[in-house]
């Protein structure tokens, strides 16, 4: 396999890891206020993802894939709202264990690695026109 | 029969470059990837030199070192070294330098190959 090409898969690969990661980071956001609904019930756990290196035979370069979406295990933060329907008996709600502000930062993170990705691909792009450039007539 | 052998030379640099773009890729990739150490090609000088031992194969079953398929070294980093608890050794930084490098080296090489096709052509058209 050409090793431009193999360039252009291998940074396609990190382009989906991170939109997945993104995905996680969007779910951990969405749900950062999502309780359970009967009395003492567990509240929404926060989403984590980590990647892995792979090595592709056809091509001889690494490509990243999702190890694993997990659940972070973490305590969950109780706050006093005795009308909540998720209130145990002495009032308290569990309330999910996302921190807007790691979310936010995992976010930042994760569009500065696509970014990334993609100046790889443009120049792979570009590297690939410039020898093709080389068949055309003056 | 060919006097220079510039053809030949910058294809070589240029598969070179092809394969080093793509450890540039897979490093970029796995920026993420806990305990990846950062992958990089062997210096074209290396490559040139061609006095890279290279270990006999009595059978085609026999391991070597981790090469591609167009016979370049890949060399990887020790990424337990690495600062971050993690173990990653990728700086995205660094990469984006290596990046810009591997652009200016090819630019100049389809450049000069442009420039001896143009000479050649001039000399067999007249």
């Amino acid at each position: 396999m050409d090793p431009l090409a193999a360039a252009l898969k291998v940074a396609a690969s990190g382009l989906s890891a991170q939109s997945e990661r993104l995905r996680v980071v969007s779910e951990n956001l969405a749900n950062a206020q999502s309780t359970g609904e009967t009395p003492g019930a567990d509240a929404y756990r926060r989403k984590t993802i980590t990647f892995s290196a792979e090595l592709d035979r056809a091509s001889g370069g690494s490509l990243v894939e999702i190890a694993g979406i997990n659940r972070d295990r973490s305590d969950f933060p109780i706050e006093f709202m005795p009308g909540h329907e998720a209130a145990d008996e002495k009032g308290f709600v569990k309330m999910p264990n996302v921190n807007v502000l790691l979310e936010m930062a995992d976010m930042s993170e994760a569009n500065r690695s696509y970014e990334a990705n993609l100046q790889v691909i443009k120049q792979a792009r570009d590297l690939i026109s410039m020898t093709i450039d080389l068949m055309r007539g003056q | 029969m060919e006097p220079v052998n510039l053809f030949q030379l910058a294809a070589q640099q240029s598969r070179w470059l092809g394969v080093r773009q793509s450890a540039v890729a897979g490093n970029v990739a796995n920026a993420n990837t806990p305990g990846y150490g950062t992958v990089d090609v062997e210096p074209f000088e290396k490559v040139l030199d061609n006095t890279a031992a290279s270990l006999k194969t009595t059978q085609a079953g026999h391991l070597r070192g981790r090469t591609t398929q167009s016979g370049f070294a890949l060399s990887q980093e020790d990424s337990s070294k690495s600062l971050l608890p993690s173990e990653n050794s990728v700086v995205l930084e660094t990469e984006m330098l290596k990046a810009g490098e591997i652009r200016r080296q090819f630019e100049l090489n389809t450049a000069i190959v442009k420039a001896f096709h143009r000479m050649i052509m001039l000399s067999s058209k007249g």
